[in-house]
């Protein structure tokens, strides 16, 4: 280190970034809303006998790309505490975990959705949300600030809309909206962030989401550190969703939650809600130093991964 | 500080006698930047005689700049771009004097949109960093240009501003006045509406009297004892609906004489013009003078 | 390719200097990030880096259309507690394709511009330090700004700064006097014959803005932002105290008018001046160069010794007024 460096070695002035445990690849066997819990046990049961197969191919081919077939693979399960609070731990997660057994299949990790939004403290969605780097339509120079309508994001430029004009102005046609990276027709994407009401601001489904995908990545840092480590618990389950841990490690010998890249099984009725995700991950900016250490060591490990976070994501869609 | 010109009726002189209140703010030393809010008829670089920007200015201007095509409205530093001779050249001591045209072709616009609002306080706190006084003017009436006025300082709470509301010296403008700033949808109305504190922005208003022809003035020398009379009674009658009105002397920050300069033409009355050639009147440029200073004194503006 | 950027520079509007918490506070433009300082031999605060996204024409000389997409890395930081800048910054690549990408290929690539065709560095370095924001060319300067404001509109500031200031804008680009890898030896080289070695010009130009053309002796540090950033400092110290010094009616206003009109200079800029406190050794030669051409030091010293001059005279006839010496 040269000198000139060293005086500025200050502790402050310095950018510490912690590192997370990483598996190959994050498999989410489900997302477990009110309705489909109301829709009783059998629709689990169905769910997860129909998940079973593909998260099996799934870890299979990461073992063949993996030197020594000694892939991580860690699963996960998402329970909608946020938008709706229905049942309790102590009722609920044995019962998943029972039906997703007779599949043979285990369920490494639970997730509580709120936790997306704010868990000890943090405020994970605001995070995501001030990392947001929006699309630049053609024609964006910097001289303006970027056009965004409070609350909302979409992937091009929205249709001119009234605003203010001046007197005798001739009157303005009505524009189309475009996508940026559109093949000569657009596929024109405006998704909402949040609303607000009386009682503060709600997170939308997307988003919600699309902060679940990078905590999957281990892509989220808080002042450097991990902002979410899973807490290692079992039964009995508390009767407060409050009391459970934002993400709980059900397995003790599980493979690390965050891994390389993602895949989720879903029903088909999600396919707009992750085009909205995939809208969003194409616009938040992650750490440069957390891109780094996960490039490195996923280099170091022989998996070269996509430069493009979007392109670490997988998806099963089902039929009804 | 932003200080806001307005005035209810058109042709009153707010523009004339706010381009020579700058004028002078810049001679006697602080940095001044006039800002031309008269939408719908953006002239004001005739007054400051900058021929390129007599109708607005090509370059982009408010217009452009409130419409968010462009970062940064054209500036026109006067002491460098203006046609006038006397003007040309900054004298030693005195101010940067900075115009900001609106756009050839202009007009006035149908509404104030959140991002209009958001590019005028943008505009408002940058200027404010630079310059000691900021003269505003709006057009005459209620515009929306006097409404973003009015929002954009409800959100700048550290940014002192004032208004000055101008008027001729008769009983249809004296009304027209009160009206402006107490009346329905007035200034205090709107303002409060857009989070100001009603008495906190009375107390930021002052009334400015122009082309004021005193029934004891010089140019009335001629005139018969009779007509004296009846001058003099119309003032009295006028003092006492100002009072009436609240425009009364208390309220008033200063008042501009008649001009015979002014009647003729629009323009910054220079020394050169009262001294040399003197062709204007030195009690107008010592009215403006005076203005200017009150503009910044703190003593003028204390609670009514 | 190249760098380029724009620093704009200016007072931060409070009565006081801010302590390092207050920076910490106005500086945290970004949740989760932290804002660094650096107390020695001058507090300097910086923010996070922040992302915007562009697609749109690069100026160049030759006025041809180039496109350019990608993201212009910024920061806002204070130097002193008193001195806010805004900087940007893009490092100009060739595209590796010849339309857009998915935006997610851009933001994996933070503060690089990727261009399309035919690229000539000297025509993009001359178009960008010449003209810079011409037409709807992009516009770091804009990008910069905005984070001041940002900075200045926090209600943490009272807003009652000391003296009235204008912020001034330096543009800066630099290339590497090595030759890319890769390159056919003379063909389109980062600059043109005969200014093949290391060396800095820089210009005054109207309107507050300044140029700056930089040939780098190895490759494109990122040091070179923080040479830039200091420079745009000491460039408005010396700006704004020259402002100053010249208001004050030296020869004409009363010597108690002059004293109060220099007063904010003593009280709040003559301290700042710390050129390349916090720069690598690579730009040292650099600043050496400055030193000696125009000779930023040599004429802010001859300045601060007039204005100290001034108060001391005046105090002396003050007090012989008042005490009858
Ligand atoms: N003190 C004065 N003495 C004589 N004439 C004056 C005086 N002040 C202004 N005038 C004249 O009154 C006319 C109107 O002035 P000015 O254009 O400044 O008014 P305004 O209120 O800005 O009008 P508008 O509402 O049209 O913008 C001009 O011809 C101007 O020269
Ligand atoms: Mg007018």
């Amino acid at each position: 280190m040269t000198p000139a460096q060293a005086v500025f070695g200050e502790v402050e002035a310095e950018r510490r970034v912690a590192s997370a445990p990483l598996s190959h690849v994050s498999i989410e066997l489900g997302h477990l809303y009110m309705e489909d819990f109301q829709a009783g046990p059998d629709r689990l049961r169905e769910q997860f006998r129909q998940v079973a197969p593909w998260a099996e191919t799934m870890r299979r081919s990461w073992q063949a790309r993996v030197p020594g077939g000694r892939a991580r693979v860690s699963t996960c399960f998402l329970i909608d505490d946020y938008f709706s609070r229905f049942s309790t731990p102590a009722e609920l997660v044995p019962a998943v975990l029972e039906a997703a057994a007779e599949c043979d299949l285990t369920i490494d990790y639970l997730a509580r959705e709120s936790a997306c939004a704010e868990t000890d403290g943090v405020k994970l969605a605001r995070l995501v949300e001030d990392r947001l780097v929006t699309d630049p339509p053609a024609g964006t120079n910097g001289s303006r600030p970027p056009v965004t309508e409070t609350g909302w994001l979409c992937n091009g430029a929205r249709s001119p809309y009234g605003g203010a004009v001046q007197a005798m102005e001739s009157a303005r046609a009505w524009e189309p909206p475009a996508q940026n990276a559109k093949r000569r027709h657009s596929i024109f994407v405006d998704v909402e962030l949040w609303d607000s009401d009386s009682r503060g601001r709600t997170w939308s489904c997307p988003f919600l989401a699309a902060v679940w995908q990078l905590l999957r990545l281990g892509l989220i840092r808080n002042d450097g550190e991990l902002p979410v480590r899973p807490v290692p618990g079992g039964p009995p389950f508390p009767s407060d969703w409050e009391e459970l841990p934002a993400i709980v490690q059900l397995n003790p010998a599980a493979a690390p939650f965050s891994a390389y890249s993602t895949m989720s099984v879903l029903s088909s009725r999600f396919l707009p809600v992750e085009l909205a995700v995939r809208t969003i991950l194409s616009q938040v900016f992650v750490d440069a130093e957390v891109l780094r250490q996960v490039a490195g060591r996923s280099a170091g490990e022989g998996v070269p991964l996509p430069d493009e976070l979007v392109d670490r994501i997988s998806y099963v869609f089902l039929g009804a | 500080m932003l200080v806001f010109a307005i005035s209810d009726k058109g042709g009153t002189g707010r523009s004339v006698t706010s381009s020579n209140i700058v004028y002078r703010r810049a001679l006697q030393g602080s940095d001044v930047c006039y800002l031309d809010f008269d939408f719908g008829s953006p002239t004001a670089g005739a007054i400051f005689s900058v021929s390129s920007v007599a109708r607005g200015t090509a370059q982009g201007g408010m217009h452009r700049y409130f419409e968010g095509r462009l970062a940064d409205p054209h500036r026109i530093d006067v002491w460098v771009e203006s046609d006038r001779e006397g003007l040309r050249g900054k004298p030693p001591g005195a101010g940067q004097m900075v115009l900001f045209p609106g756009d050839e072709g202009g007009g006035e616009f149908s509404t104030v949109s959140e991002e209009m609002l958001r590019r005028c306080v943008r505009l408002f706190s940058r200027l404010e960093e630079e310059f000691d006084l900021c003269l505003v003017d709006l057009s005459a009436g209620r515009s929306f240009a006097a409404q973003m006025a009015l929002a954009a300082t409800a959100r700048l709470p550290g940014v002192p501003f004032r208004w000055l509301v101008f008027h001729r010296w008769t009983r249809q403008h004296i009304i027209a006045a009160h009206g402006l700033v107490r009346g329905r949808q007035g200034l205090l109305a709107a303002g409060v509406e857009h989070g100001h504190d009603e008495e906190n922005l009375a107390d930021h208003i002052r009334f400015v009297r122009t082309a004021v022809l005193e029934p004891d003035a010089a140019e009335l020398e001629g005139l018969r004892e009779t007509q004296k009379a009846w001058l003099h009674e119309c003032d009295r009658e006028l003092r006492e609906l100002a009072r009436k009105y609240g425009v009364g002397r208390t309220a008033m920050l200063g008042k501009i004489p008649l001009d015979p300069v002014l009647q003729w033409r629009e323009q910054l009355i220079s020394d050169e013009d009262v001294l040399s050639s003197q062709i204007a009147n030195a009690e107008t440029v010592a009215a403006f003078d005076d203005l200017a200073k009150k503009i910044v004194d703190d003593s003028a503006w204390e609670a009514l | 390719m190249l760098l380029m950027g724009e620093v704009r520079t200016g007072l931060l509007q409070n009565s006081g200097e801010i302590p390092e918490s207050l920076c910490q506070a106005v500086l945290g433009l970004l949740s989760g990030e932290r804002v660094r300082v650096s107390r020695r031999p001058i507090m300097y605060a910086v923010s996070p880096d922040q992302l915007t996204g562009v697609d749109c024409r690069l100026a160049s000389a030759s006025r041809a259309r180039v496109r350019g997409v990608g993201t212009v890395l910024s920061r806002a930081s204070v130097t002193g507690g008193r001195v806010l800048q805004g900087s940007s910054h893009i490092r100009v690549v060739r595209a590796g394709s010849d339309h857009r990408l998915s935006w997610s290929h851009y933001l994996a690539r933070p503060g690089v511009v990727e261009v399309f065709g035919k690229v000539r560095v000297p025509d993009l370095v001359e178009g960008f330090a010449e003209s810079g924001a011409w037409n709807d060319c992009l516009d770091l300067g804009s990008v910069s700004e905005r984070f001041m404001d940002a900075v200045q509109g926090s209600p943490l500031l009272d807003r009652k700064a000391p003296f009235k200031s204008a912020r001034t804008r330096l543009r800066w680009v630099a290339v590497s006097a090595e030759r890319e890898p890769g390159h056919e030896p003379g063909h389109e080289p980062g600059h043109e014959p005969g200014q093949e070695g290391p060396g800095i010009r820089f210009v005054l130009g109207r309107d507050r803005v300044r140029t700056l053309r930089l040939v780098l002796p190895g490759g494109l540090t990122p040091g070179v932002v923080d040479f830039c950033e200091d420079l745009a400092l000491h460039d408005w110290l010396l700006t704004t105290l020259q402002v100053i010094f010249e208001r004050a009616g030296v020869g004409t206003a009363t010597r108690a008018e002059v004293t109060a009109r220099l007063a904010p200079a003593v009280d709040h800029l003559l301290h700042l001046w710390m050129p390349a406190a916090r720069l690598d050794d690579e730009f040292t030669p650099f600043w050496e160069r400055l030193e000696r051409r125009p000779g930023f030091s040599r004429q802010w010293l001859s300045l601060v010794a007039r204005v100290r001059d001034q108060i001391a005279v005046n105090t002396l006839a003050l007090l012989r007024e008042a005490g009858g010496w």
